[in-house]
């Protein structure tokens, strides 16, 4: 109970501090001060205190989206063991990662039909794309997974991540991760969060018409999965040392954010010296991570 | 009367015990009887034909109004009691002549209803098409038959009892006949010929139940209580169920014609139904009972959703059919607004057969994933292990692209401004229709949820194939208590969300259009651009191609006209049953039109030669 308490309160701070440290190094890649490692917090409490817009030809489909998108991210990452295993094993059963990452599905199509639902030729354009970069990542992030589960007989992310794991395997499916979590995050050099130059975006076309609270639960979201993925994949990191199975818990909840900030650092720094992809050579990046995945299948197949 | 019927069925399907009947035929024939029987597989079938049949004759009364002057109603009303009555049959057949009989009865009363609209070539055309694959596949299965009766002795199912080599012969043809009527690659073509042209609550029964019996025809023969076991047919029907799946999805999205589309993502569904059923072989062939149930109750599981969703699915496409006399989804738009319960429906089938999470497509899948991880977890070699690992990113990559067919076809369908005049002045259909597609949206929901009371009669059917209590607890997710935890977070926020709306209201404003005067309806995405990144990706498989004309003198900036065109080629239609057809077309003209010529003198002649052939054969 006290661990579940602790996995919510570190929500409500850790995810948008993330956000604000990837800000903050990218900003100190391009030789600018940067904005304080808060601003994101200051960012939502302002979105919070506006009154919205909402385009005429927008449905309850598009009320509905930022708020399911938003109670979606919080269940799983509630669940994820992101900084470490620390939720006890009876709720194992509901860190299924085939549950997890089909919840965050259904987050990703109820977001692409509000962006198609304001008639806005861009939202049309961000949904397209963001169904194509999902339907690139999905096999890889299943088969990642399930390469990691056969070491410990359980499609549980707790069970996964609580039970030592072959090096090489986890080694192969955290850079198969990292790679994943650029273009589902819709990071550099995927998409660039910070782009607003209409026909090159994915993520910001698909909320081009959110304003307000409703930009504000849009933002959180996307802060809770960045937190979610790129935590999974320090989790994963870690687990080529087999030793940190072994350690407290304490220990390795430290530790898991100190992988989680590094693996946010990594970003930012890959951001600050990488070009975006023309959308048409996204897939050769993504078939990079689809075949680290392929290949750390076939070490697990070999040795289980 | 239907309704009644269909109620009547789903009454003796879930209270009525196991039972056996037989009617001893006044008439020899090969001493075969009419005989039925009713077993827990049998049942579990009966109930998905009933819980189906409802809500469709419910919308048909409705439905069939607009139809009314071009079709006959007695013609649809009897066909759809027949088709009701003859797929119960099917599944409570005993032996080979009873099952013919209710297989034929079906082929012939859906064939019939899928021609009652036959005003126009095309639908004329299509209904033939699908005449014609039902005797092929009807071909195929009498082979099949006679062969396991030869070596049998008998035509009682429970009699043949064959493993084996021996088995492999009667096994492949009679999956072949069952394949053409499941609709599995690579005999899916007719599929989304048919469809197109049924009306829409037939195509419901069609795609939701009818292509099903074939399922389960499949789960009697070579699983439960596996009669024909031949050690090639598990990864036959595997790598059958694999091709299918992403095939189907890849064709689906391509398609502008919303019941062409739904009808590719029964072949899709077939595949992952099929899959189960190859994962179920794999583990009796590996002495693994928990594999081989898991296999099965995922399979059959999945039937009962497909049916769901699939039924509601088309039912949706009937009412925006009936309100807006169109299908090409590229003229459709903005119908949440017009028919706001439709659209609801649509969109929660949609999420269930996107295998979305508490619906039941999830479920299902969900127990595949987990047949597959067992694949990988207990196979015997490197191979093996590899392969069900594979196989999960393969459904991965099937539920992927369902996401991206139904983002499509809900966001141009529904969503954004109406393309059409049509589609302008829609309105909601009668409460009769909508509560049809109520009933089947919230049974969506229903069986996600109630996964472990559906269990219990999945572990009954699977009782040959082992003890019941591994399956139950391989079933480990507390999904109602996550969707209970879903639906307080996001009452929570909506709450949270009409509290801080209370201080700042909402103001509503058009849409952004960069400051160049209002959008229009041609201005939105189209299908066909959405799915323009997934088809140039796949474009191999389908020869895709985007040619791009433009006309005028200054042609580069400001070109007079545009004309854009997407081309792309179903690879089995034109090059392999294309060359097929012709062949046979010429076959027919050159010979056997010299054979029947119209002369009553060569007549008597053939008439005569197989009196004399069949005394011969009688005398040896």
């Amino acid at each position: 109970m006290t661990a579940l308490l602790f996995q919510l309160l570190s929500l409500l701070v850790i995810p948008l501090l993330l956000v604000g440290v990837i800000r903050k190094f990218k900003a100190l890649m391009q030789n600018r001060v940067g904005a304080s490692l808060l601003q994101p917090f200051f960012d939502i409490a302002k979105l919070l205190r506006k009154s919205e817009t909402i385009s005429v030809s927008a449905s309850w489909v598009f009320r509905l989206a930022p708020v399911l998108g938003l109670a979606v991210a919080l269940v799983v990452a509630v669940l994820v063991p992101w900084a470490g295993p620390l939720l006890p094993l009876s709720l194992a059963p509901a860190t299924n990662f085939l549950l997890v990452l089909y919840l965050l599905s259904l987050g990703k199509f109820i977001a692409m039909l509000a962006a198609m639902d304001t008639g806005s030729a861009f939202g049309g354009l961000g949904a397209s794309r963001e169904a194509t970069i999902s339907m690139l990542v999905e096999p890889t992030l299943v088969v990642g997974f399930a390469a990691l589960g056969l070491g410990a007989h359980s499609t549980d992310l707790l069970t996964i991540y609580g039970a030592p794991a072959s090096g090489i395997v986890a080694g192969l499916v955290a850079a198969a991760f990292v790679l994943s979590a650029l273009a589902e995050l819709s990071r550099m050099p995927v998409d660039d969060p910070t782009t607003h130059l209409e026909l090159t975006m994915v993520h910001e076309a698909m909320i081009l018409e959110n304003s307000g609270r409703n930009l504000a639960l849009t933002e959180l979201a996307v802060a809770l999965r960045t937190c979610v993925f790129l935590g999974l994949a320090a989790q994963t990191a870690l687990q080529v040392w087999p030793a940190h199975a072994a350690l407290p818990l304490t220990t390795r909840y430290a530790l898991g954010l100190l992988a989680l900030f590094i693996v946010g650092v990594a970003v930012a720094i890959a951001e600050g010296i990488l070009v975006k992809l023309k959308w048409r050579k996204v897939p050769n990046l993504l078939a990079f991570a689809t075949v680290l995945s392929l290949l750390a299948a076939l070490m697990a197949a070999a040795q289980v | 009367m239907t309704g009644l019927g269909a109620l009547l069925l789903l009454l003796t399907a879930v209270l009525g015990g196991n039972a056996r009947f037989d009617l001893p035929l006044p008439w020899s024939l090969a001493d075969a009887r009419l005989s039925l029987l009713a077993d827990p597989l049998s049942r579990w079938f009966l109930a998905i034909i009933a819980l189906i049949g409802l809500p469709v004759v419910l919308f048909s009364s409705g439905y069939l109004h607009h139809l009314r002057s071009r079709v006959s109603l007695g013609l649809v009303w009897s066909g759809l009691a027949l088709l009701l009555a003859s797929m119960a049959g099917v599944v409570l057949a005993a032996n080979a002549l009873t099952f013919l009989v209710a297989w034929e009865l079906m082929a012939l009363s859906s064939y019939a209803l899928v021609a009652s609209d036959n005003h126009q070539r095309s639908i004329r055309q299509a209904a033939f098409t699908y005449l014609g694959a039902t005797r092929i596949g009807t071909t195929a299965l009498m082979a099949g038959f006679l062969w396991a009766h030869q070596l049998t002795g008998s035509w009682t199912f429970a009699d043949w009892h064959l493993q084996g080599p021996s088995a492999l012969g009667p096994g492949l043809l009679i999956l072949a006949g069952l394949a053409v009527k499941a609709g599995c690659w690579p005999f899916h073509l007719w599929l989304p010929i048919a469809h197109p042209a049924a009306p829409a609550p037939v195509s419901a029964i069609m795609s939701g139940v009818m292509i099903k019996t074939a399922i389960y025809a499949m789960a009697r023969f070579f699983i439960v209580g596996g009669h024909l076991s031949a050690p090639a047919l598990g990864p036959t029907i595997l790598i059958l169920g694999a091709i299918s799946a992403p095939w189907g999805v890849l064709f689906a999205l391509l398609q502008h014609d919303l019941k062409r589309l739904l009808a590719y993502h029964s072949v899709e569904n077939i595949g992952i139904i099929l899959m189960g059923l190859g994962v179920s072989l794999l583990g009796v062939q590996w002495h693994s009972p928990l594999l081989a149930q898991l296999g099965l109750a995922a399979a059959l599981f999945h039937t009962l959703n497909h049916a769901v969703f699939k039924s509601l699915l088309f039912l949706s496409t009937g009412a925006v059919d009936a309100q807006t006399h169109l299908r090409d989804i590229e003229r459709l738009g903005g119908l949440i607004k017009r028919m706001p319960w439709t659209a609801g429906a649509f969109i929660v089938g949609s999420a269930a057969i996107c295998a979305l999470p508490p619906l039941n497509g999830f479920a299902s899948e969900w127990l595949l994933y987990q047949g597959f991880f067992g694949l990988a977890a207990g196979g015997p070699d490197v191979a093996s292990r590899l392969g069900g690992l594979l196989l999960m990113g393969w459904l991965g990559l099937v539920g992927a692209l369902a996401i991206a067919c139904f983002a499509k076809a809900v966001g141009i369908v529904f969503l954004g401004l109406p393309r059409s005049t049509e589609a302008e002045q829609a309105h909601e259909v009668t409460p009769a229709m909508v509560a049809a597609q109520a009933f089947l949206g919230l049974l969506c929901l229903a069986l996600g949820l109630a996964v472990p009371t559906l269990l219990g009669p999945l572990g009954r059917i699977a009782a040959p194939l082992g003890p019941s209590g591994p399956l139950q607890a391989a079933w480990t997710l507390p999904v109602g208590l996550l969707a209970l935890v879903l639906v307080l977070t996001l009452s929570a926020l909506a709450g949270w969300m009409l509290l801080l709306a209370r201080r700042h209201p909402a103001r509503t404003f058009i849409t952004w259009e960069c400051g160049f005067g209002p959008l229009g309806p041609r201005t939105q995405y189209t299908a066909t651009s959405f799915a323009q990144p997934i088809s140039r990706l796949f474009g191999a498989i389908y020869n895709y191609a985007v040619e791009i004309s433009r006309a005028g003198r200054q042609r580069r900036h400001f070109p007079d006209s545009v004309a854009v065109e997407t081309v792309h080629e179903a690879y089995l239609e034109t090059r392999l049953y294309a060359p097929l057809l012709r062949a046979l077309r010429h076959a027919s003209g050159v010979f056997l039109m010299r054979l029947q010529a119209g002369s009553i003198h060569q007549y008597l002649i053939y008439m005569a030669l197989l009196l004399m052939l069949l005394l011969w054969v009688g005398c040896r």
